[in-house]
C-alpha cells in the first residue's frame, strides 16, 4: 500500500459525519504514522506541512469506524464458548477482529452471556484489550450475568444465575477480583484491563449496592434482563448506571403508572421553577434522597404488596407494577441530578418494532446506542440455516433472525451493524450520520472513550469508515491504514 | 484608479479571481522567483476565493511558488479559535489549493512582543520583495485592513484598537456579545498596502456604498482610508451594483466606459507584443 512521503494523508471530496448528527464537506487530515486523525490547521500553520498524499473519496461519507458494544460473537466464533485452549481462543479473537473491519466496525466489545461460575475469571482474564494486526480493536469485556433476573433470563440459562448475596465481594469471587481491578491506559492509548461493562439486574439480591464500587473501578454499569421498577430503575442510575442493555427486550414493558426501566428515557428534573432561591434548594432532594425516602415507604408496605414478578416462577406474567404511583411523582418531580442513561437498541425490525425505536430516539437522541447483540453466525456471508449453539442446542438463522431451534425465543442477532444504521434512519426519519452518531459517538461516550474512539476530533485513532450515500459499507481504515475495501464495484454491508 | 462593476457578489469574485490568475500566469513564478500576494478576510472576497479555488482544481493556476501576506488578526484569540483570520484563511483558502505553508504569513497576536511581530512582519515583506498585489476589502466605514478611520495614510504594521464600528460590525460573530469580540488587532498599515505594487479591492453590498463613494468620490481623507488609493498609480477596484447606490451617475458612466477602452487597450497591446516576440525570432534578434 502507497503511504505518504511526510505520513500525512488528506481525505478530500467527501463528507464528513459531524458529532451533531449533520454532515460537513470537509477535508479530513490524518497521520498515518501515529495513527490518528491530526488538526489540519494546526499542522499546516504551526509545523508548516500539507499532506504529501490526497485521497478523493467521490462524495462519499467519511464516518468515525463504528463500534458495536454488545457482540457475542461473529464467524463462527462465541466469546462466551471457551473450550480449555488458552490459544485457540485467543486466536478467535484474533480472526473476529480481522475479519469484521468488512463490516465497518472498528471497535467492539466482546460480550458474555451467563457462563459456569468457575469459567468467568479465565474467559474474563483472556478478553484484555487486543486487536490483529490491521483489525478492529477488541476493547475489553461485556458481562451479562450472571446476577440476572431469572423471569426476564431471554436466552440465558436459569440454573446458571446467581444473586450477589454478599455485594461486591460475589462479584469479585465471580469475575475474579484481578478482572474488576481500576485499569490504566497503556502508552498505545488502549486500556490495560478489559473491564468495561457489567449487564445486571438491579433488584437481584446485593446489585443495587454494588453499583457505587463498580463504577469506582471503571466499569459501566448496565441495566438489563431485569423486572427493576421505576423506583429501583432510578436508583440504580442515581448510583451510577450509565447504560440500559437492550432496551424493550428482557425487561417489563412501558406501563404508565409505573414505565419501570424504559422509564427513565423520560426521567428528567423538571425546569427550575422561579422560586427564591433557598427555598428552592430546600425542596430539592438529590434522587438518591428521595429513593432512599421511597424506599423506607415500601418497607411498610411490602406485607401487602402483591407477588413482584422478579420473584415469579420461570413464565413471566402480564407486568403489573406493583404500585407507589404517587411516590413515584414525588421521586419524578424532585430530582435534580439525574442523568439518563444510554441505552442500546437492536435495530434489526425484530427486536424492537420500528415504532418502538422511534419513541426511544424521540425521548432520548442523545443516548441512543446501536448494538448487534449478534451471535457468533454473523458473517454477512453466511447462508440460512441451523447452526450449533451452546448447551447442545441449535439456533436458526432466517435473515437477520436467530432464535433458538424450536421455540420463539429471540436469541441475539446476525445483523451486521451497517444495516443496523440504515435501519435506524430509515424507522426514525433521522438522517443517515444521526443514525451514524448513534453507532459510533455515543457508545464511545458510554464506555468515555469518546477522545479516542467515535469521533473525527484531532488526536483520535484515525478508524475510519467510508461509506456510500445510502449507508453501505465501502471501506474501512484502523489506526490509519486501509484494512478493508469493497470489491470493485460492490459495497459491503 | 480602474473601477469595475458587476452584477452580483460571484460575478465580482468571479472577475477579481480571474484578474488575480492572470498576474499569477503572466508573471510566471519560480521557487528562485514567487509571486508575492497580500491578503484580506471578511465576507467580500469569499467569492474570489471560492473562484480562486476552483481554478487551482482545474490546474488553471498553481499556488505553489506564491508568497502570501495577510492584512491582519486580532490580539489574544487563540490561532484556532473559529473567528481568528488564521482559521478563516485556513477554512475558505489555504487548505484548499496547493500553497506550501511555508510560504503563508499571517501576523501573530499571541506574541507576546506585539511591537517586535510587527516590526518583523515588514521586514518579512521586503525581504520578499514587496508584495505584487494586495488583494483588500473595505469596512463599512471605509476602513482598509483594520486601519480605522483617523489612522494616519503613512502608517505601517503595527497594534490598533478597534472603532466600536467594527466591534459591532464583528459581534455578529462572536454570538452577540460585545465583551467577546477583541478589542485589539496587529494589522498592515495603509503605507504598507500602498507599497504593493498593484492593489485590487472588492466591495459588495448596499452597506458599503456610502464608504465607497467617500473613497471614490472625495478627497484623500484619513477618515475613510481608502481613499489613500487616490494616490497609487496601480489600482482596482471592483464592485458590485448594491454597493454603487451612493455613486453618482455620472461616476458610474465613466468608469464603465473606461473598462471597454482598457479592455480594447491591452488587447491590442497584447497583440504589439505577440507581433514584435515573432518578427524578433524571424530576424534573428
Amino acid at each position: 500500500m502507497s503511504t505518504s512521503p511526510n505520513g500525512l494523508l488528506c481525505f478530500t471530496n467527501c463528507l464528513l459525519v459531524q458529532e451533531d448528527g449533520s454532515l460537513a464537506k470537509k477535508d479530513l487530515w490524518i497521520d498515518e504514522r501515529s495513527g490518528t486523525i491530526v488538526s489540519a490547521q494546526r499542522v499546516f500553520y504551526s509545523k508548516l506541512q500539507r499532506p504529501a498524499r490526497t485521497i478523493d473519496l467521490g462524495g462519499n461519507i467519511l464516518s468515525p469506524g463504528l463500534i458495536d458494544i454488545q457482540l457475542n460473537g461473529a464467524y463462527g466464533f462465541d466469546f462466551s464458548v471457551y473450550e480449555g485452549d488458552d490459544q485457540a481462543y485467543l486466536d478467535g479473537l484474533k480472526m473476529i477482529s480481522s475479519r469484521i473491519v468488512e463490516t465497518g466496525v472498528t471497535s467492539l466489545l466482546p460480550t458474555i452471556i451467563t457462563q459456569e461460575r468457575k469459567l468467568y475469571p479465565k474467559l474474563l482474564s483472556l478478553l484484555a484489550p487486543t486487536s490483529a494486526p490491521g483489525g478492529a480493536h477488541l476493547l475489553g469485556w461485556h458481562v451479562e450475568g450472571p446476577f440476572l433476573q431469572d423471569a426476564k433470563r431471554g436466552a440465558h440459562s436459569s440454573n446458571l444465575l446467581l444473586p450477589a448475596s454478599e455485594g461486591i465481594k460475589t462479584f469479585e469471587d465471580v469475575y475474579g477480583a484481578e478482572n474488576l481491578q481500576l485499569g490504566f491506559e497503556r502508552a498505545d492509548g488502549t486500556d490495560a484491563f478489559g473491564v468495561k461493562c457489567i449487564t445486571a439486574a438491579p433488584e437481584v439480591d446485593g446489585v443495587l449496592d454494588s453499583i457505587e464500587e463498580l463504577i469506582k473501578r471503571g466499569v459501566v454499569f448496565s441495566i438489563g434482563h431485569s423486572t427493576a421498577n421505576s423506583v429501583i430503575a432510578t436508583r440504580a442510575v442515581t448510583r451510577g448506571a450509565r447504560l440500559i442493555t437492550h432496551l424493550f427486550n428482557a425487561m417489563p414493558q412501558l406501563h404508565h403508572r409505573d414505565p419501570c426501566i424504559i422509564g427513565l428515557l423520560g426521567a428528567s428534573f423538571l425546569p427550575e421553577q422561579n422560586l427564591p432561591h433557598d427555598a428552592h434548594r430546600d425542596q430539592m432532594r438529590t434522587a438518591d434522597e428521595v429513593a432512599m425516602a421511597r424506599a423506607r415507604k415500601q418497607v411498610v408496605r411490602k406485607a401487602t404488596v402483591v407477588m413482584d414478578e422478579a420473584t415469579v416462577d420461570l413464565v413471566t406474567p402480564p407486568h403489573t407494577p406493583t404500585g407507589g404511583q404517587f411516590d413515584d411523582l414525588d421521586l419524578l418531580q424532585n430530582v435534580k441530578d439525574i442523568e439518563r442513561p444510554y441505552y442500546g437498541l437492536i435495530v434489526d425490525g425484530i427486536h424492537s418494532h420500528p415504532n418502538s425505536v422511534r419513541l426511544a430516539y424521540s425521548a432520548h437522541p442523545k443516548g441512543c446506542v446501536l448494538v448487534t447483540d449478534a451471535q457468533p453466525q454473523l458473517d454477512p456471508n453466511l447462508k440460512d440455516g441451523a447452526y450449533e449453539w451452546r448447551y447442545g442446542k441449535r439456533l436458526v438463522k432466517e435473515g437477520h433472525k436467530l432464535y433458538i431451534e424450536g421455540t420463539d425465543t429471540l436469541a441475539g442477532s446476525v445483523i451486521p451493524l451497517g444495516a443496523c444504521v440504515r435501519n435506524f434512519a430509515h424507522f426514525t426519519g433521522a438522517t443517515l450520520a444521526e443514525a451514524i452518531v448513534c453507532a459510533t459517538l455515543h457508545p464511545a461516550q458510554c464506555l468515555g472513550i469518546e477522545k479516542r474512539k467515535g469521533t473525527l476530533r484531532a488526536g483520535a485513532d484515525a478508524d475510519l469508515a467510508v461509506l456510500d450515500r445510502d449507508g453501505y459499507v465501502i471501506a474501512t481504515w484502523v489506526r490509519g491504514r486501509q484494512v478493508w475495501t469493497a470489491p470493485s464495484g460492490q459495497r459491503g454491508s | 484608479m480602474r473601477f469595475i462593476i458587476r452584477d452580483t457578489p460571484a460575478q465580482v469574485g468571479e472577475y477579481v479571481a480571474n484578474y488575480i490568475a492572470k498576474r499569477i500566469r503572466n508573471f510566471n513564478p519560480t521557487p528562485e522567483k514567487k509571486f508575492v500576494l497580500g491578503l484580506p478576510t471578511g465576507s467580500s472576497p469569499i467569492p474570489t476565493y471560492k473562484h480562486l479555488i476552483s481554478l487551482v482544481k482545474k490546474g488553471e493556476i498553481s499556488f505553489k511558488n506564491v508568497i502570501t501576506f495577510n492584512m491582519d488578526e486580532y490580539v489574544g484569540l487563540p490561532e484556532d479559535h473559529p473567528e481568528s483570520y488564521h482559521t478563516f484563511m485556513f477554512r475558505e483558502f489555504f487548505s484548499h489549493v496547493d500553497i506550501d505553508p511555508q510560504n503563508v504569513h499571517i501576523l501573530n497576536g499571541n506574541n507576546p512582543d506585539l511591537i517586535g511581530e510587527c516590526t518583523a512582519y515588514e521586514e518579512a515583506i521586503k525581504a520578499a520583495g514587496g508584495i505584487d498585489l494586495f488583494l483588500a476589502g473595505i469596512g463599512e466605514d471605509g476602513h482598509i485592513a483594520f486601519n480605522e478611520p483617523g489612522s494616519s495614510l503613512a502608517s505601517r504594521t503595527r497594534i490598533k484598537t478597534l472603532a466600536y464600528d467594527t466591534i459591532l460590525a464583528n459581534s455578529r460573530f462572536f454570538g452577540g456579545d460585545l465583551e467577546k469580540v477583541p478589542r485589539m488587532a496587529l494589522t498592515v498599515g495603509v503605507a504598507t498596502v500602498l507599497d504593493a505594487r498593484e492593489i485590487v479591492v472588492v466591495v459588495s453590498g448596499q452597506r458599503k456604498a456610502l464608504a465607497l463613494s467617500k473613497a471614490i468620490e472625495e478627497g484623500v481623507n484619513h477618515l475613510t482610508t481608502l481613499s489613500a488609493l487616490q494616490l497609487h498609480q496601480h489600482s482596482l477596484i471592483v464592485a458590485d451594483e448594491d454597493a454603487t447606490a451612493e455613486l453618482h451617475v455620472k461616476t458610474v458612466k465613466y468608469f464603465k466606459s473606461i473598462e471597454m477602452v482598457q479592455d480594447q487597450v491591452e488587447r491590442d497591446h497584447a497583440e504589439l507584443v505577440k507581433r514584435r516576440e515573432l518578427s524578433g525570432k524571424q530576424t534573428g534578434f
